[in-house]
């Protein structure tokens, strides 16, 4: 999946009305969206859903987008809104489970070099140290580490200043080091 | 990056996170709905408006019309007896100060506002305020965003003069006499958060937005303002 030569010429011919071209932009960022909206919402039906509402929310807005912004955070804000509404309404905390073969997966030739890292135990261990982070710094190592996000875009998606995501990102680590060391 | 946070990036490889859906067809087939129910709106708006500009060039049509009607998210009704009220802050009602950013995401309506912008603005679902100066007066900028608020602005005749303003695709001028502002909340049952006396009003409606200012400009001035607002 690529993401297409020209986004900001597809934004513009979406801005104008046509459902080509945002067609194309969902193609290139519904990967990421609906991995933000899981991490966040921790149910694939909601976080299907959350990305949907939130594409469709996104065209609906797409006047009000600032020529030349970056797109995918703009997007991812508002993918981590409707997650979030999704996970409140269920009343529940987003747990994160390790597939259930853990080999790699078809078309991995070698394990990666951070793969390697990880045993089993370790793996486990550290799964559930995030698991029991307080939610608020569970969903920035998420979106930060599982989602493959800067720490700008986590900021961008969750509306919080830099300055908070680094803290709580910080203060995650912290916890998260204890089991690991 | 250090050892800790590389592991953390391969156990995120491990996660079971279900393969990506293809959402396109999904979201092309809502959006192509949504256009061609926009197109169906905007021309019944538009039959509407026409109707209504007749109607209320007829003295006798238009007492009968401004009895009741809405504009977006707003209701006009006109009552033999006004409901009790007194005179309150142009926000009372509308919760405490909040910044541009907390109340955008609290009403989820961003602002529309094309002039400086003060510092403080109230939320409600659906709802986004602040207060402006021009002309040296208060007024009172609420903009309204799908159905989760509304307004019900209840007045006695002949007191209160209500009559088209050529402003977005539907607006109406209220001057004069008592009238009373219900702001009403919905989710699910009907929530009346405050009722108060109302000043002179403007309120318009453009696109699927709903604009309403307040306060005691006269209303060549209001529509000034109103148009800065949007331009």
């Amino acid at each position: 999946m690529g993401r297409p030569l020209d986004e900001s010429d597809l934004i513009g011919r979406a801005q104008r009305g046509d459902t080509h071209a945002y067609e194309e932009l969902v193609y290139a960022h519904q990967g990421i969206a609906f991995r933000t909206a899981y991490l966040i919402a921790g149910n694939a039906a909601d976080a299907e859903d959350a990305a949907q509402d939130a594409f469709v929310k996104a065209w609906r807005a797409l006047g009000r987008f600032r020529e030349g912004a970056p797109f995918r955070p703009w997007l991812l804000q508002i993918v981590a809104n409707e997650a979030r509404n999704r996970r409140r309404s269920a009343g529940r905390r987003a747990h994160l489970a390790l597939r259930a073969a853990t080999e790699q997966p078809s078309g991995d030739a070698a394990p990666s070099p951070e793969a390697s890292l990880l045993s089993a135990e370790l793996r486990d261990t550290l799964l559930a140290a995030v698991n029991e982070l307080p939610e608020d710094q569970r969903t920035v190592i998420a979106l930060r580490f599982f989602a493959g996000l800067s720490e700008h875009e986590v900021a961008e998606a969750l509306g919080l200043p830099e300055g908070t995501v680094k803290s709580r990102s910080a203060r995650a680590l912290e916890r998260l080091r204890e089991p690991y060391d | 990056m250090t050892e800790l946070e590389r592991a953390l990036v391969a156990l995120g490889r491990e996660l079971d996170i279900p393969p990506e859906p293809d959402l396109r067809s999904r979201v092309r087939e809502r959006i192509e709905r949504r256009a061609r129910y926009r197109r169906a709106a905007v021309l019944a708006l538009a039959v509407l408006v026409v109707a209504v500009g007749i109607a209320l060039a007829v003295p006798p049509a238009r007492s009968a019309i401004l009895r009741f009607f809405h504009i977006g998210a707003v209701t006009i009704e006109r009552v033999d007896t006004l409901p009790a009220a007194r005179e309150r802050s142009l926000v009372a009602g509308l919760g405490s100060a909040l910044s541009l950013r907390d109340a955008e995401k609290s009403s989820g309506v961003p602002l529309v506002l094309n002039r400086p912008r003060p510092r403080r603005f109230y939320a409600q679902p659906g709802l986004i305020a602040t207060v402006l100066h021009y002309r040296g007066k208060s007024v009172l900028l609420a903009e309204f965003q799908g159905d989760q608020m509304g307004l019900t602005k209840k007045f006695v005749s002949p007191d209160t003069s209500v009559e088209p303003a050529p402003i977005g695709s539907f607006g109406v001028w209220l001057e004069g006499g008592k009238h009373v502002l219900i702001w009403q909340g919905a989710s699910g049952e009907i929530r009346q958060m405050e009722r108060r006396l109302a000043g002179n009003v403007l309120i318009w409606a453009e696109g699927d937005r709903t604009y309403r200012l307040e306060g005691s400009l006269n209303k060549s001035e209001m529509l000034e303002l109103g148009r800065q607002i949007t331009r």
